[in-house]
C-alpha cells in the first residue's frame, strides 16, 4: 500500500475509533435511564397486582459480592432502599441469588436469616415476602421481591409463578440494558466480525480496529463524564437543569479565560 | 379471568381439582404404608441434605447430624471442586436446617449428614451440587436430599451421569423440582424421585403423578421449618416438599435394606393418597 493509502486508512480508524466512543458515550449517558424507567413500572406493577405494599429489585455486582437494590415503590415514610448494598450471603435477597430459587417466607420478622439491622435503618419491616431470582443466560443476575400481601397473611404458590413472569420482563430489560451499556463494543465486535470476512480488503483495518480495542485513559474519562452525567440526570428534573447550567456556566467560563486550565494553550 | 386459583405448573397435577385416582394391580396392590414403613424409625439410614448447610446443634435435628462437607468451587481442581471436612456442620441461610429438620420429624433415627454447596461464587453452583452428589456417593449415602437445582443444558450430561452412578449404588436421590415450569437438573431424569408441593399439611400424605417428570406432591406451602440460629420460620416451595419424601424414603430403606431406587418408588407410587387397589 502506498503512503498516501495508509494515511486514508489511518483517517478511517480513526473516524471509526471516534464513532464508537460516540455510541458507548451515548449508550452509557442515555439508554440505561430507558431501562430503569422500565424496570420502575415492573416494580410498581408487581405491587398493584400482588396487593403488595412494597416491592423492590436488586442486581448483583459485577465482582458477585454484593446486590444493589436498584429500583423500589415508594412506601411513604420510610427511607428508600434504592442504592443500598447487601452482601450476597446473608438475607433473603442472597439467599435467593446464590440458589437461583424463589422462596415465600410469611413471618419475616421472627426470621433470623432476615437482615434485621437493614430492615431497621430503612424503617419498614415487613410481615411476608416473596422473593424471586432475576436469570439472564442462567445465571443470576439480581432478586425481585414483593412485601407484605394486602388482605392476606402470606404468599402462595400462584403468587411465586406470576412473579416468576414479572422477574422475566425484568430480567431481559436488564439484560438490554447491558448490552446499550456496552454499545460501543458490541459495534466494534460486528465490524471485526465484518472486515474478518474480507481479510485481503480489510486486513489493515482489521489490525487496527484489534489495536483499538480497551480506551485510552482521555476516553475513560469521557466514558465518566457520560456515566457521571447519567447518574445526575437520574436524580431528578431539578438536578438535570442544574447540571446543564453548572456545566455550561463553566464551559463559558474557561472560553472567556483562555489558558487557565489549559484551554487555548498551544 | 379465569376464578381457578393459578398454580405452577409442576404443582398443578396436585391440585385436589386436577388429582387423578390411580389404580394399582397385582402384588403391588398389596403394599401399604403399615408394610413400607410401620414401626420403622430410619435407623442406620444415612441421609445426606445438599443445600446451605445444616446446624448441626438445631434442637429440631435432635443430634442426629453426624458430618458433613464444604463443597467449595476451584478452577484448579480435577473436578473443579475442593472438599473441606466439617465436623460439626452449620448452615449459612437456613434452608438446608429446614430441610433437614422436615428430614428428621419424619425418621427421627435416620444419619443425618450435611452438604454444604452454596458459595459466594455464583458461577460454581451447578459443579458444586454435582461434586455435593459425587461425594455423598463415594461415602455411602443412602438417601440424597437435593432442594436445590440447576436449569444450566451444558450440565444435562454430567448431572445424568451422576443420577445413573446414584442408582447403581443404590442411592435414593429425591429432587425439588424449581418453583416454576423451566427444566431443572437434576430432578428430571427417571431415577431421580422429582417432588413437588401439594397443598394438604399432614406430613405423611402425598400424591402420585401418573404424568412424569414430576412423579410425587407433598406438603411445602406454609411449612414451619427449622431454619439458624435454633430458630423457625414458616415458608414455602417445593424445597419444602422433597425432604418429607426423603424421610419416607429413609423409612422405607430401614425396613427393607435391599430395595433399589426403582423399587422404593414403586413403594411410595404403592402407598399414594392418591392410589387405590384394583
Amino acid at each position: 500500500m502506498n503512503q498516501e493509502g495508509v494515511e486514508s486508512e489511518s483517517a478511517i480508524v480513526n473516524q471509526l475509533k471516534r464513532l464508537l466512543l460516540a455510541i458507548e458515550v451515548s449508550g452509557r449517558a442515555i439508554l440505561p435511564g430507558t431501562n430503569d424507567q422500565l424496570l420502575q413500572s415492573i416494580v410498581d406493577a408487581a405491587a398493584r397486582i400482588f396487593g403488595a405494599t412494597a416491592a423492590s429489585l436488586a442486581l448483583v455486582e459485577k465482582d458477585g459480592q454484593n446486590l444493589v437494590f436498584r429500583v423500589a415503590t415508594t412506601v411513604p415514610g420510610v427511607e428508600s432502599v434504592v442504592g443500598m448494598r447487601v452482601p450476597i450471603d446473608r438475607g433473603i435477597v442472597g439467599y435467593v441469588a446464590m440458589t437461583g430459587q424463589p422462596i415465600a417466607i410469611s413471618n419475616v420478622r421472627e426470621d433470623a436469616r432476615f437482615n434485621q439491622d437493614f430492615a431497621r435503618s430503612t424503617g419498614y419491616m415487613p410481615q411476608s415476602i416473596l422473593a424471586m431470582p432475576l436469570i439472564s443466560n442462567d445465571r443470576v443476575i439480581g432478586v425481585m421481591e414483593v412485601l407484605d400481601k394486602i388482605n392476606a397473611p402470606t404468599f402462595g404458590l400462584m403468587d411465586m409463578e406470576l412473579l416468576a413472569i414479572f422477574a422475566q420482563q425484568a430480567a431481559i430489560a436488564i439484560d438490554q440494558s447491558q448490552h446499550f451499556d456496552q454499545l460501543g463494543r458490541a459495534v466494534l465486535l460486528g465490524l471485526q466480525t465484518l472486515a474478518s470476512q474480507e481479510p485481503g480488503q480489510y486486513g489493515h483495518l482489521l489490525g487496527a480496529l484489534q489495536d483499538s480495542q480497551g480506551y485510552s485513559e482521555q476516553d475513560q474519562e469521557i466514558l465518566e463524564l457520560a456515566d457521571l452525567f447519567y447518574d445526575i440526570r437520574m436524580l431528578g428534573e431539578a438536578e438535570r437543569r442544574m447540571l446543564l447550567q453548572v456545566t455550561s456556566a463553566f464551559r463559558d467560563y474557561c472560553r472567556s479565560r483562555p489558558g487557565q486550565f489549559g484551554f487555548g494553550r498551544i | 379471568m379465569s376464578s381457578e386459583p393459578l398454580r405452577p405448573a409442576w404443582s398443578q397435577s396436585f391440585s385436589p381439582e386436577a388429582l387423578q385416582i390411580v389404580m394399582t394391580s397385582g402384588p403391588i396392590a398389596h403394599i401399604n404404608p403399615e408394610w413400607a414403613w410401620g414401626g420403622s424409625t430410619g435407623a442406620g439410614v444415612r441421609v445426606a441434605i445438599i443445600d446451605s448447610g445444616v446446624e448441626a446443634d438445631h434442637p429440631a435435628l435432635g443430634g442426629m447430624v453426624r458430618g458433613g462437607v464444604i463443597v467449595n468451587y476451584d478452577e484448579q481442581e480435577p473436578n473443579k471442586v475442593r472438599i473441606e471436612p466439617e465436623e460439626q456442620p452449620v448452615d449459612i441461610f437456613g434452608h438446608g436446617t429446614a430441610c433437614a429438620g422436615i428430614i428428621h420429624s419424619l425418621a427421627p433415627e435416620a444419619e443425618l449428614y450435611s452438604i454444604r454447596v452454596l458459595g459466594r461464587d455464583l458461577k460454581g453452583r451447578a459443579v458444586q451440587f454435582a461434586g455435593g452428589l459425587r461425594w455423598a456417593l463415594e461415602n455411602q449415602i443412602q438417601v440424597i436430599n437435593l432442594s436445590l437445582s440447576t436449569n444450566r443444558e451444558e450440565y444435562y450430561a454430567l448431572f445424568h451421569q451422576l443420577t445413573d452412578d446414584a442408582y447403581f449404588k443404590n442411592a435414593t436421590l429425591v429432587s425439588a423440582v424449581n418453583n416454576y415450569p423451566v427444566p431443572s437438573y437434576p430432578s428430571l431424569y427417571s431415577s431421580v424421585i422429582s417432588v413437588a408441593a401439594h397443598e394438604g399439611k399432614d406430613p405423611f400424605t402425598f400424591f402420585y403423578n401418573p404424568s412424569p417428570p414430576v412423579e410425587f406432591g407433598a406438603p411445602g406451602i406454609d411449612v414451619k421449618v427449622a431454619w439458624i440460629d435454633k430458630g423457625y420460620t414458616t415458608s414455602t416451595g417445593n424445597s419444602f416438599a422433597a425432604p418429607h419424601i426423603s424421610g419416607i424414603v429413609a423409612l422405607i430403606r430401614a425396613k427393607h435394606p435391599t430395595l433399589t431406587p426403582f423399587q422404593i418408588k414403586t413403594v411410595l407410587f404403592a402407598c399414594a393418597s392418591n392410589t387405590q387397589a384394583g
